[in-house]
């Protein structure tokens, strides 16, 4: 479709889409996407001066601009130092959180198929916990290559664990929760078997909170997810192929099996890069592009929206976690799991309703 | 199946008597296996004590240190961990059998996190502090996530699948979880009684709490051999069992309520234990046939098994520290799982 598009005449282009021309450079740009993309940054510039005001002292958004604007200011400390690596962590990891999902879930076709049902984020947890216990890193820059790792390490278990005679969606999703399960028993053991200050270092990190984390954590996201846009470019012309039938993709000129692998392979990167930063934050990877995919409506899962979605849950999440039970902090993970497993329940729900029969 | 009317008893008695030899052959296998492990429970941990002091200990009794310990803190832990572990073996059996679905399971859908959750609140909430009072929040919590599950996975024509059912105990589970957390961070005290009760773990109890499950873990043994064998129709399809003269609607309703109760009274005792519930009753299925009230005796013997030697390697595995049971019955429970879900049964296509 979009093919024919791009070297049809002006008239000819499909609906909803505009055509951006410079020189030999063309773009077709899908007009809805666009806009939801700059209403998310908008609301997501938003929530980020909200969660710079929140906390234990409110301040006023008009010090938060003053600040970000460069003019002194009597709260200059409190926002450089503390709320703003804070929020700064949650944009990042929210960002790429949902940039995985979408691209999981374009690969599988399914809502479900996020990485935390199918146990990536799970898998680098308890790989980097069980090596935070028993003091293996030393540095924290050595904790998102580790979390790389043991994400991609347990998508390929559950890969090869899931074949047999080809993939099956169902099968590669049951082996998947049952894989959860079992690590995160293991990350238990892992706890128990550690020294009393190992254990509560790797608790912390665990617990999905975004207390505390700062630059430190934004700045191996920040590398992977610029690394990444090269690859997003490609992957956002190669989800376009996916998102149609296989014969009809095939018949495009698209190699199937290649752009599947490369996409699930980003998805887990990221996902897995994201937990090594912020714990496990669950369900934002299910969420964020399916809320981007109903708001853009378009036929494949937007990943700029979907990533700025995600970056939008996370941070107003953190801002509900600080703020429900004030003074005590909730980890971020308790509150997007509120959100997002209801979610899910209500996305079986309609599964179901929805089939014709 | 196993005790034959009169008329067909002369015809078939030769094979069936043959089959009956088998099945309680291996349910003695059982019982020995459940044996030894008891042994293992009492003569394994951070002091060893042969097994030949074990056997005078429980015989004669005694006041040296290896009988004390022994006695009052080896001996409550297997009782209950016996308790325990043939409650799951129990609720996992008939939850499987009543849904009509290989992966159904106390800890997959959701049914012990909602029962952990609702002992976690009533813990913080209403400060109940005993066993007899947690096993009533705890069914309250269980029956709310069966009802839940059950409704979301069910909705629709195609019936209940186990994927949809995985994936709504999974959703419900970790709502449920990140309620459980939520409470606990918000109350330290809470905290630290169930910092170790969260994974599923055995230490620390007492003999009075075993026999505070007595009660419960009758009725719902009671509840679950009352339906065997409506579920062994129900084995055949839901017509054929209409067919055969069985209310099925009761049978379900009586099968989910003693399932339930199991789960609770175990949730309450030792937290809840992953996938014992699942690897118990396809065992025993395997060993001696489909007929549920043979299956039965034996998840409940193997279930008693599995949880002991779990407990009895999360002894060992880390000294001095204690590995919860829960946390290695989910190590040992997810090969059973993977095998299953690669089999044909669970997903034809």
């Amino acid at each position: 479709m979009t093919h024919t598009a791009v070297k049809a005449p002006d008239g000819l282009r499909p609906p909803g889409r505009a055509l951006v021309r410079r020189g030999t450079l063309s773009v077709l740009l899908h007009r809805r996407s666009a806009l939801v993309a700059a209403a998310l940054t908008l609301v997501l510039a938003v929530a980020v001066v909200a969660a710079i005001c929140v906390g234990e002292r409110t301040l006023s958004p008009v010090e938060v601009l003053k600040v970000a604007f460069g003019h002194p200011s009597p709260d200059r400390l409190t926002i450089e130092l503390l709320r703003l690596p804070r929020a700064a962590v949650g944009v990042v990891v929210g960002f790429a959180f949902g940039v995985a999902g979408a691209l999981i879930q374009t690969v599988g076709r399914n809502p479900l198929a996020s990485p935390d049902v199918i146990g990536v984020s799970q898998g680098a947890a308890a790989l980097t916990v069980g090596l935070l216990v028993f003091g293996a890193i030393s540095s924290p820059f050595a904790i998102p290559l580790v979390s790389v790792t043991g994400g991609m390490l347990t998508a390929a278990f559950v890969y090869v664990v899931a074949w047999r005679r080809g993939l099956h969606a169902q099968r590669f999703v049951l082996i998947g929760i049952g894989i959860s399960i079992a690590l995160g028993s293991l990350t238990h053991l892992f706890l128990i078997g550690a020294d009393i200050f190992q254990a509560l270092h790797a608790k912390v990190w665990l617990t999905g909170s975004l207390k505390g984390r700062g630059w430190d954590e934004v700045k191996p996201v920040l590398v992977v997810l610029l690394a990444a846009v090269p690859c997003l470019l490609w992957a956002s012309r190669a989800q376009r192929g996916l998102s149609l039938d296989d014969s009809t993709a095939v018949a495009l000129g698209n190699r199937l099996d290649r752009q599947r692998l490369g996409l699930a392979a980003l998805g887990v990167v990221l996902a897995s890069v994201a937990t090594g930063a912020a714990g496990s934050v669950n369900f934002v990877a299910l969420v964020a592009p399916q809320v981007a995919a109903r708001l853009t409506r378009d036929a494949h899962i937007p990943l700029l929206s979907a990533g700025l979605a995600g970056a939008v849950i996370v941070v107003v999440a953190d801002i509900v976690a600080r703020v429900a039970l004030a003074p005590i902090q909730l980890p971020v993970g308790v509150i997007t799991a509120m959100i997002g497993a209801p979610y899910l329940m209500w996305l079986l729900i309609r599964a179901r309703a929805e089939r014709p029969s | 199946m196993t005790s034959p009317q009169p008329p067909a008893l002369e015809r078939a008695a030769r094979p069936v008597s043959r089959a009956g030899a088998r099945r309680a052959g291996w349910l003695i296998g059982g019982a020995a296996l459940l044996l030894l492990a008891v042994l293992l429970s009492l003569a394994v941990g951070s002091r060893a004590i042969s097994p030949l002091t074990v056997v005078d200990t429980l015989l004669h009794g005694g006041h040296s240190d290896d009988a004390v310990v022994v006695r009052t803190l080896r001996m409550p832990r297997t009782v209950v961990g016996l308790a325990v572990g043939a409650a799951l073996g129990l609720a996992g059996t008939v939850m499987q059998g009543v849904t009509r679905n290989p992966l159904a399971d106390p800890g997959i859908l959701g049914v012990s996190q909602g029962a952990a959750m609702a002992v976690v609140v009533a813990i913080s909430v209403f400060g109940v502090s005993s066993l007899e009072q947690y096993v009533w929040f705890a069914f309250a919590g269980a029956v709310l996530a069966v009802v839940i599950v059950y409704a979301i996975a069910g909705r629709g024509r195609s019936g209940v699948s186990p994927v949809k059912l995985a994936l709504a105990g999974a959703a419900f589970s970790a709502l449920m979880a990140s309620v459980t957390s939520a409470v606990l961070t918000t109350n330290a005290a809470t905290l630290d009684q169930f910092r170790f009760w969260q994974v599923g773990a055995l230490g620390g109890r007492s003999l009075e709490m075993a026999a505070q499950m007595l009660p419960f873990l009758a009725a719902g043994a009671l509840l679950v051999f009352g339906v065997a064998r409506g579920m062994d129709a129900l084995a055949l399809g839901e017509d054929t069992a209409h067919g055969l003269g069985q209310r099925v609607a009761l049978i379900r309703v009586l099968g989910a309520l003693g399932a339930t109760l199991l789960t609770a009274v175990a949730v309450s005792a030792a937290g809840p234990v992953a996938f014992a519930g699942l690897a118990a009753p396809h065992l025993a299925r395997l060993l001696v046939g489909a007929g549920h009230r043979w299956v039965l005796c034996l998840s409940a013997l193997l279930g008693s098994s599995l949880v002991l030697v779990a407990d009895v390697m999360g002894r060992v595995i880390f000294p001095p520290e204690e590995v919860p049971a829960g946390a290695m019955t989910a190590l040992i429970g997810v090969p059973a799982l993977i095998l299953l879900v690669r089999s044909r049964r669970v997903v034809a296509g």
